[in-house]
């Protein structure tokens, strides 16, 4: 499964993490760090994040296929217009 | 779209009636609309800043409220506007102090507190589906989203289970206080103080309690502090932990509730619902979306503010109508039509900015538990009464009872 944040939308609202800790974090300074890549294990939560995103910055999609390695490491985002409320 | 002073006095066609646009929201706090808002919300979009014939400003449009959500010459401390202070919880606060005491709260309101109250839930949900019986008739307020809010946020706080029933009775009577309600009685007002009063000797008990004995529960946390927040202590302790109960009590009811009237009034819905499980993530979303506990939020305006071609004056009372901005069909295509798998959804039913609502985690998992079990167990629901009588309050919108005959109730 593919995992991708629109980083410019996200706000660190945070309702990921609770949806899907296994996927997403939100590290010390409100920066949002996830796996863009998780185990299938994970799809229900993943779905629960998406949903839950206020900004619906998430979206997911198969797994890439062999030959076309999609896979970006995790994507982290400076705080920079987040609205605080993991502060 | 016009923005000329005249255009206010103008009639507009609401369904049947008219109503000059400077009366729709007095109209829209009649408990006379309370069945059905939305023609009335569709009617303000029209102009989605408008100014009402008392001087308040209504803001419908869904770009108008979301810039306005993440403006800081709006506040949320109406005595901004001159109305007497409204409590000192953190809802009714501006930064920094909202924030610091927010920033308590979300230190130990974590994912693993969520997560831990999961099997709470379906334990829950089970007891109060068993002990509606044989029954072939169920009031599904009463009985099933009443009680359960309250007894989860009891166990996030860790409240015995021998003082949960003197919780239920301050919650039903704390409820109205969200609501900035002006028609309100005095004697409604007096049974508030009272609760308030018995609320507040309780939590001193219980903190002090905490203090001595500290346990994995919400309090004790607060009290402990964590990595980004301080303690809380004295009065601000007492005031959060007396806003958790009510912010999450009737808001997750009326989820509940709405939830259940609009699957039975969409029975391919609920027929779809029953052979794809996993529906109820998306749907409970567009539930939120598209029948909101939170219609509106009252704020205040700290400076002149320019919007949408007009300008709200420093002072005035600004009503946020979120569950006009979560259907607005400038950003929602067929926004009033009920889409349980709508995606994407970026909806107000938990606001947004700096005052998002910190139980919406919780909320979420509630009613993912709860509506599967409701429908997986009652046999051939259908609505008695449609609609259902509503509770009068405008802003916190739900019904009062939500009858349902079933043919029985499944193990
Ligand atoms: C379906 C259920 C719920 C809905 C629809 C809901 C909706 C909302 C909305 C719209 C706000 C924003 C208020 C504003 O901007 O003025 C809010 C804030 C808040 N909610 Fe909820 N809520 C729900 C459940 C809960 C629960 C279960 C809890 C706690 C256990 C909770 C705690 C809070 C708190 C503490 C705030 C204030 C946040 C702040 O001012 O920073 N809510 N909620």
């Amino acid at each position: 499964m593919r995992v991708m944040v629109d980083l410019a939308r996200c706000q660190s609202y945070g309702q990921c993490v609770f949806a899907a800790p296994e996927i997403f974090e939100i590290s010390g300074q409100e920066v949002l760090e996830y796996d863009s890549a998780p185990s299938d294990e994970w799809r229900l939560h993943a779905l629960r994040a998406r949903a839950a995103c206020p900004v619906q910055a998430i979206t997911i999609g198969p797994a890439a296929g062999p030959g076309q390695d999609l896979r970006q490491p995790p994507a982290t985002r400076p705080a920079a217009d987040s609205v605080g409320v993991l502060r | 779209m016009s923005k000329s002073t005249g255009v206010a006095s103008r009639p507009v066609s609401v369904s049947d009636v008219s109503t000059p646009r400077a009366e729709l929201f007095a109209r829209v706090l009649d408990p006379a609309s309370r069945a059905n808002p939305y023609p009335l919300y569709a009617a303000l979009r029209s102009e989605p800043v408008s100014r009402q014939s008392d001087g308040t400003w209504v803001v419908s449009g869904f770009d108008e409220i979301a810039a306005l959500l993440h403006d800081p010459r709006i506040s949320s401390d109406m005595t901004n506007a001159g109305q007497s202070a409204g409590g000192q919880s953190l809802i009714m606060q501006d930064p920094p102090n909202h924030d610091r005491l927010r920033a308590a709260v979300m230190g130990r309101f974590t994912p693993e507190v969520v997560e831990s109250l999961r099997q709470e839930v379906h334990n829950l949900i089970d007891g109060l589906l068993d002990a509606v019986g044989s029954g072939t008739s169920l009031d599904l307020v009463e009985e099933i989203a009443y009680p359960l809010p309250v007894s989860v946020i009891c166990a996030l706080l860790g409240i015995p289970p021998q003082d949960e029933a003197r919780f239920h009775g301050w919650a039903d009577t704390l409820a109205r206080t969200l609501d900035l309600d002006p028609t309100m009685s005095r004697e409604e007002q007096a049974a508030i103080d009272h609760a308030f009063t018995e609320l507040h000797h309780y939590l001193e008990n219980l903190v002090a309690d905490r203090a001595e004995h500290r346990g994995d529960d919400l309090v004790s946390g607060l009290l402990t502090g964590g990595d980004r927040g301080e303690p809380l202590r004295g009065q601000e302790l007492l005031i959060t932990v007396r806003l958790l109960l009510i912010a999450g009590h009737e808001t997750t009811v009326n989820l509940i509730t709405n939830g259940m009237l609009t699957l039975l009034r969409h029975p391919d819905i609920l027929e779809r619902f029953r052979r794809e499980p996993e529906l109820v993530v998306p749907m409970v979303e567009e539930l939120v979306r598209y029948e909101p506990s939170v219609q509106f939020r009252y704020r205040a305006a700290l400076a002149d503010i320019e919007i949408a071609g007009t300008t709200i004056p420093r002072g005035s009372v600004v009503v946020l109508l979120l569950a006009a901005g979560s259907r607005d069909p400038g950003h929602f295509t067929d926004p009033d039509s009920f889409v349980p798998d709508r995606i994407p959804n970026e909806h107000f039913g938990f606001g947004g900015g700096i005052h998002y609502c910190i139980g919406a985690p919780l909320a979420r998992m509630e009613a993912q538990i709860v509506l599967p079990e409701l429908v997986r167990r009652l046999i051939n629901p259908r609505l008695t009464m449609d609609p259902p009588p509503y509770r009068p309050t405008a802003a916190l919108r739900g019904p009062r009872h939500l009858w349902i005959e079933v043919d029985g109730i499944r193990p």
